[in-house]
């Protein structure tokens, strides 16, 4: 205990010292930085007084990178130098990124362990490298504003953002030397971000549609506890579908077709100028007055009525994804209090109209939408470092995808289902397929869908050294711990040896934001799909089994128990099996191992009498 | 907080089936809000560990205790039973026959003139089935007929599949 504390006069130690923390809005397109003074939260600007921070960096020889504006404006003559939506690589494997390349002026390379590097002028940058010179920037601007070093700060994620990209956007922060006091997902982060004043307990939808992605989120908030009940949404839907919804129309209208890139470009930017507009005047003119071609179209009315109808079926499948949120958290309409608006998208006026519509309720749009995430991230940054004191908000997060394991056949065990509390920790147990396995391959999973090659892999790794058993004998217990960021880490122990190993998931290669979307997404479509597709891989491996017994049966005793014409007649259903197999009629299957199965029964039982026969060989009756 | 003793006693409950649902809640609550790693932010690698692993028990409890079907399975294995165990699967006839029928019913749904009515009535009396069903665990348990009450947890379990895609049928018909 400090029983003199020296101060010089007028200096005074404060009695209560705030820690400075920041909140991180790491977007695609921009991002922000806030922090809470005076009990406000608040985003910091640059010292030209510019918020948003363009998510953009340009790579120089010999110079430090240039990020945001700076940078932005050497978009088209720096193009492969200048990167941006990096968000988008994150977590990625080079196989994906090069399928995004194609619309990515950028040249990847592989390094070792198989995250996709980009070639620029300052030498090869993997995507964890450009997020963290973005949150450097970041961090900067918050010590310069808040005049001191930062303990530490809360960055946001997407709430679909799986393990790898959660992994590497932590990575990012610490690259950057941040210390990450919590990885946020967005859409938690906004209703905190108005939740905060509301004492009485209330269920929350957060809607936040930006300008590719879709996501909702139910949350119940009871004395200062945040609980997120349910995430859904659409990673591929966004206000960007508004503008080709209109430049489609305008298309129709003035019977345009085969348009050019350049021409395409100018129809999207008149798309979203009138959709802008319309959100203050009832009708507007699209005008072709820079028409990329000598040809020029007459100016085109649009209305605020032919508008609502243009976008009316994009907003009905954010709605659809809606209501599937509220039936995962086991509510319906009547029981949300609140609806936050979050993403730029959502300052279409019909957008609002519709969503008010469905709760039977105004949204709440009075934080700007562009910062509302970042405010939130700021609140639970003041939280996490100890400025809050008495009744402090806590926020508890469920985990987005299911997390599961590669079985027999290449079908997937789900071991925690999505939507699951977390920080959780689930075991299960599995045994080996065959006499005397010595080791076991695990398959870390991640995704809806029933087999392997639908769903992310995260991570692979062996556990050996298991004593040789019979197949069955030997039990695997496979843990699983997510922490309180949705980050995950794999155990693995034989137990009737203790034989055990544990791996950290840090997986090297990913996919596609759309894919995560389409995994949710496509388990609901191709549900009778799986099921089919989850028989037939039962039925071959059943198959697989019965075919590896008998011809180990046959080697050994074939020629010994069985005449010419028995050993034909199994040979031959065998083979029958084998083709039905490498059918795709589960049906099919099932019946020829039946066949297969009865046409073995003799040999089997003879197989029985001879083992019993040689047992009881040579030993007198007496000792029997 | 001793994780090895059961989420009962940890959560400062009765051990029993009837349970309050709000006690839970609040009891839920405040442990988190005591030993959720978001209050070891600060702290060292060890207490956050340590709060993860908390914090995860705590979550498990709240998830078993408040679902009717994992209680009473979490009760019975208090018992030393496996109410689920694979060899477990005696049924009485006329529970399957009962069964059969509410899952024709529910193949033959998508084909019925007033689909969203159909469910409704389908998903009403599969939940006043479900409650009687907690009833009947309820007072098998308390008079310690574990057998009866380990019959009760298989019925209830066929029921929460069936409710599972009775959902899962309402959410692919009427979106």
């Amino acid at each position: 205990m400090a029983l003199l504390q020296i101060a010089e006069p007028g200096q005074s130690a404060k009695p209560h010292q705030r820690k400075l923390a920041v909140g991180i809005d790491l977007g695609t397109t921009h991002s922000l930085v806030a922090t809470v003074r005076s009990g406000r939260a608040e985003t910091l600007a640059d010292s030209k007084g510019t918020h948003l921070l363009p998510s953009v960096v340009r790579y120089r020889a010999d110079e430090l990178p240039q990020v945001g504006t700076k940078a932005l404006q050497h978009l088209v003559d720096d193009a492969a130098n200048t990167i941006m939506s990096v968000k988008r690589l994150m977590g990625r494997g080079l196989q994906d990124v090069t399928r995004l390349g194609e619309q990515m002026p950028y040249i990847f390379e592989a390094c070792e362990s198989g995250m996709p590097m980009l070639r620029t002028a300052a030498g090869l940058k993997s995507p964890v490298q450009v997020s963290a010179d973005i949150l450097r920037v970041l961090a900067q601007r918050g010590e310069a504003s808040l005049g001191g070093d930062l303990v530490g700060a809360v960055i946001t994620v997407p709430a679909y953002f799986d393990d790898a990209q959660r992994q590497a956007t932590k990575d990012a922060a610490t690259l950057s030397g941040i210390q990450v006091l919590r990885l946020l997902n967005e859409p938690t982060a906004a209703a905190v971000a108005y939740g905060l004043d509301n004492e009485q307990e209330s269920t929350i939808a957060v809607f936040d549609l930006g300008g590719g992605t879709f996501d909702i989120s139910i949350l119940r908030m009871q004395k200062g506890v945040f609980e997120v009940l349910s995430t859904g949404g659409d990673s591929a839907l966004g206000g960007d579908d508004f503008d080709h919804a209109i430049a489609n129309w305008v298309c129709d209208q003035r019977n345009i077709q085969n348009l050019e890139l350049a021409q395409q470009r100018f129809l999207l930017r008149q798309a979203r100028q009138a959709k802008e507009q319309l959100s203050d005047t009832a009708v507007t003119t699209i005008t072709f007055a820079d028409w990329p071609e000598t040809s020029c179209p007459a100016d085109i009315e649009l209305t605020r009525e032919q508008l609502n109808s243009l976008l009316d079926p994009v907003i009905a499948k954010t709605l659809r994804a809606t209501k599937k949120a509220l039936r995962d958290a086991g509510m319906t309409i009547d029981d949300i209090n609140q609806v936050v608006m979050v993403g730029g998208s959502t300052r279409v006026i019909r957008v609002q109209e519709k969503v008010a519509a469905l709760f039977g309720r105004p949204p709440l749009t009075s934080i700007d939408p562009d910062r509302v995430v970042a405010l939130g991230a700021a609140r639970q940054a003041d939280v996490l470092v100890g400025n809050q004191t008495g009744d402090e908000m806590l926020l508890l997060d469920v985990l987005p995808l299911s997390l599961g394991l590669e079985t027999m056949g290449g079908l997937v065990e789900k071991v925690i289902d999505r939507n699951t509390p977390i920080p959780v920790a689930r075991a299960q147990e599995f045994t080996t397929y065959q006499d005397g396995q010595v080791a076991m391959a695990i398959h870390v999973l991640q995704g809806e869908r029933d087999l392997v090659q639908d769903c992310r892999s995260l991570a692979r790794f062996e556990l050996r050294g298991i004593p040789p058993m019979a197949a069955g004998a030997a039990k695997v217990r496979v843990t699983f711990q997510v922490d309180a960021d949705g980050l995950l880490e794999v155990g693995a122990r034989e137990l009737t040896s203790g034989v055990a190993t544990t791996v950290q998931v840090k997986p090297s290669y990913g996919l596609s934001e759309n894919e995560i979307a389409d995994m949710i997404k496509a388990s609901w479509s191709n549900v009778d799909a799986d099921r089919g597709a989850r028989s037939l891989r039962e039925q071959q491996v059943e198959a697989d089994r019965l075919l590896a017994s008998i011809t180990i049966a046959m080697e050994a005793d074939g020629e010994r128990l069985l005449n010419e014409n028995e050993r034909q007649a199994i040979i031959k259903q065998m083979e029958t099996l084998i083709v039905a197999r490498n059918g795709d009629d589960h049906h099919a299957i099932a019946k020829q191992i039946d066949i297969l199965a009865k046409a073995t029964d003799t040999f089997a039982g003879r197989r029985m009498d001879d083992s019993i026969k040689r047992a009881l060989a040579g030993k007198a009756v007496d000792n029997i | 907080m001793d994780l090895t003793k059961d989420y009962f006693s940890n959560l400062g409950l009765p051990c029993g089936y009837q349970i309050d649902l709000a006690a839970l809640a609040d009891s839920h609550r405040q442990l988190q809000q005591a030993h959720h790693p978001d209050r070891f932010a600060a702290s060292g690698e060890a207490e956050q560990r340590q709060a993860v692993q908390t914090a995860s028990y705590l979550n498990q409890a709240y998830g078993v205790l408040r679902s009717p079907l994992k209680r009473a399975i979490y009760l019975l294995e208090l018992q030393g039973m496996e109410p689920l165990a694979p060899t477990n699967t005696s049924m009485p006839m006329d529970f399957l026959l009962q069964q059969m029928q509410l899952r024709e019913r529910m193949e033959e749904l998508p084909a019925a003139a007033d689909v969203e009515a159909e469910i409704e009535q389908l998903a009403d009396e599969l939940l006043a089935m479900h409650k009687q069903l907690q009833t009947d665990f309820a007072a098998a348990y308390e008079a310690s007929q574990l057998p009866a009450a380990e019959v009760v947890v298989r019925k209830l379990q066929f029921i929460e599949k069936l409710q599972q895609e009775c959902n899962d049928l309402e959410g692919r018909l009427l979106d």
